[in-house]
């Protein structure tokens, strides 16, 4: 079989949000960065896929610089190499623009019978880029998968849909986006961050890319962009000893019609 | 005929789908595979049901069909149920159209002849408000609008024979059986966080849901990674999405994918040890102490109300 190539994105870390409470604009800068959580399980789970079926996990990502760093912490995580579309436009880009330089990549990296994606992103939650990539990449999508397994050359799949499990199976090549369920993603030790750091990196511009006018450009406009009040009432009871907590908090709850 | 498409696997989310459409007075379509669901929507009054006719009976397998249909027809705009089926085909739907797709749109905005949607971010910190160019794609949750029956339109039912994708092949289906309480409807729901030291000990979570006739519910480390609860329990962005009068954390810290699947309760009560814990920033009420003293005397206070 050939290569897996897994899909990560590099988000930014929603704790180190800041939001002006009074203007509600947000502050990005001082966010530090990290591979976007469903996207470890999804690294994890390409790499038990190419193993089991003896082939190499590629590492994919669009990131404008910043993914430098994103690059060292994917490989880590068990894939042989990495390839990065490296674009400021990532920074902005919409699941169009990103599918559209993933699929290209894809296309450039050209051998591969598996590509996974996890289900989304941290940051925009989106659960759009897998399934667009197997559209315009003309080959079979299994989304939200929670177990698969490769024989040959079908991938047979577990999918958990509102209320039911689903069986489905196709010919590779395909994609699969994961659910974070399917595996755990172990935190890398010390041996894998520094072999990490040694494995190759191929980093494409978007001219190395075959690409169509009007692939880089965003399909929606950002109107807005803003923090939300979650507006709580932040009573913090920390008077007393313990009982007197709890009948304060009782109380309380009484008082609000919940009790 | 050009209008809005409107698709969901779910019929009810198709109802609320076609009473949003009708916002834009544009043509109202609704797509389906199947002619019962067909004579089911009907009830909601789109102007015309298209009733799409293929070999494979996985709906995924007729996003290229939709995707013609809506290119045939000239259509504005297509919206589709954000359910697990929904997202993937809206999301090839949208490739092969080179369509914009905004997900999980909480409100759609039809204004001067412009379609727009917000939508939340980083767990629902952040809400960005998007407006489409040209055809545009878009998920709605279900719950977002009401379907209304509607008979003052008798509806066209145009049958057409299409081409599915034969490559995916659905070889089973079994029911997702529900080991935990469904969270969703629960009124009172007391969240078992990785405050907790021991299994053993989340019979005290259950002493007070207990007390309270409340669901126990959990974070997504206390049963992707501990493996304490059920799957179906945990609270989040990728769990359930739950809106109770009274949601009590215990020992939950308060990262923003679990208080993004709280953040429609009423009120919410954290008690964690820690002072500087964010479920305090998004609590009504807080106790800072030791569960393992609060969640017992809680339970007392409340069989003793």
């Amino acid at each position: 079989m050939s290569n897996v190539i897994v899909c990560f994105k590099w988000v930014k870390a929603e704790d180190d949000l800041r939001i002006d409470p009074a203007t509600l604009a947000v502050d990005l800068s001082k966010a530090k960065g990290k591979i976007s959580d469903y996207d470890r399980n999804a690294i994890e789970a390409a790499r038990i896929a190419s193993e089991s079926a003896g082939s190499e996990t590629i590492a994919l990502t669009f990131g404008s610089n910043d993914a430098k760093t994103a690059l060292k912490d994917a490989l880590s995580r068990g894939p042989k190499q990495a390839f990065w579309v490296n674009d400021v436009s990532a920074e902005n880009a919409d699941g169009f623009v990103t599918a559209n330089m993933l699929a290209a990549a894809i296309r450039k990296i050209g051998s591969y019978s598996l590509i996974v994606c996890g289900e989304g992103a941290a940051d925009t939650y989106a659960h759009q880029v897998g399934p667009r990539i197997g559209a315009l990449l003309d080959i079979p999508v299994i989304s939200f998968v929670k177990e698969m397994r490769i024989e040959g050359s079908r991938l047979y799949a577990v999918r958990k849909l509102e209320d039911s499990l689903e069986q489905v199976e196709a010919d590779l090549p395909a994609v699969v986006t994961v659910l974070p369920e399917i595996n755990p993603a172990p935190i890398p030790g010390l041996k894998a961050v520094l072999e990490g750091g040694k494995k190759p990196v191929t980093e494409f511009k978007i001219q190395d890319l075959d690409l169509e006018d009007g692939d880089t450009s965003r399909k929606t406009d950002v109107v807005s962009f803003k923090g939300c009040s979650m507006s709580r009432k932040k009573i913090l009871i920390n008077e007393g000893d313990a009982k007197e907590k709890v009948t304060a908090l009782v109380a309380a709850l009484k008082k609000e019609g919940v009790l | 005929m050009a209008g809005v498409y409107v698709y969901s696997d779910n019929t009810e989310l198709c109802g609320e789908l076609i009473a949003l459409a009708r916002t834009s007075e544009q043509e109202v379509c609704a797509v389906t595979m199947s002619d019962q669901q067909g004579s089911e929507l009907a009830k909601y009054g789109p102007d015309t049901i298209f009733v799409l006719k293929g070999q494979n009976h996985a709906a995924e397998s007729y996003s290229g069909a939709i995707a013609k249909l809506l290119t045939d027809q000239d259509a504005s705009l297509f919206l589709a149920g954000a359910t697990v089926r929904g997202r993937d085909i809206a999301a090839q739907v949208a490739a092969k159209m080179k369509a914009g797709l905004i997900s999980e749109a909480g409100s759609v905005n039809f204004c001067n002849g412009k379609i727009s949607a917000a939508r939340y971010m980083y767990g629902g910190l952040t809400e960005q408000v998007e407006e489409g160019k040209g055809l545009t794609v878009i998920t709605v949750p279900s719950g977002r609008y009401a379907a209304v029956n509607n008979d003052s339109v008798k509806s066209v039912v145009v049958s057409m024979t299409v081409d599915t994708d034969p490559r995916i092949k659905i070889t089973g289906s079994s029911p997702i059986v529900k080991e935990g309480a469904d969270l969703s409807k629960a009124g009172r729901i007391v969240c078992v966080g990785m405050g907790f030291d021991k299994k053993e000990d989340l019979v005290i979570a259950h002493k007070l849901a207990e007390a309270l006739g409340a669901e126990v519910g959990c974070t997504r480390c206390i049963a992707e990674d501990r493996g304490w609860m059920p799957a179906e329990t945990y609270i989040g962005i990728s769990g359930a999405v739950v809106k109770p009068d009274l949601y009590i954390a215990l020992g939950v810290s308060g990262q923003i994918q679990h208080t993004f699947g709280v953040r429609d309760s009423k009120i919410i009560v954290g008690v964690n040890n820690n002072e500087k814990a964010t479920i305090f920033g998004v609590s009504d009420y807080g106790i800072v102490g030791d569960l393992y003293e609060i969640a017992p005397l809680l339970a007392d206070a409340i069989k003793n109300i």
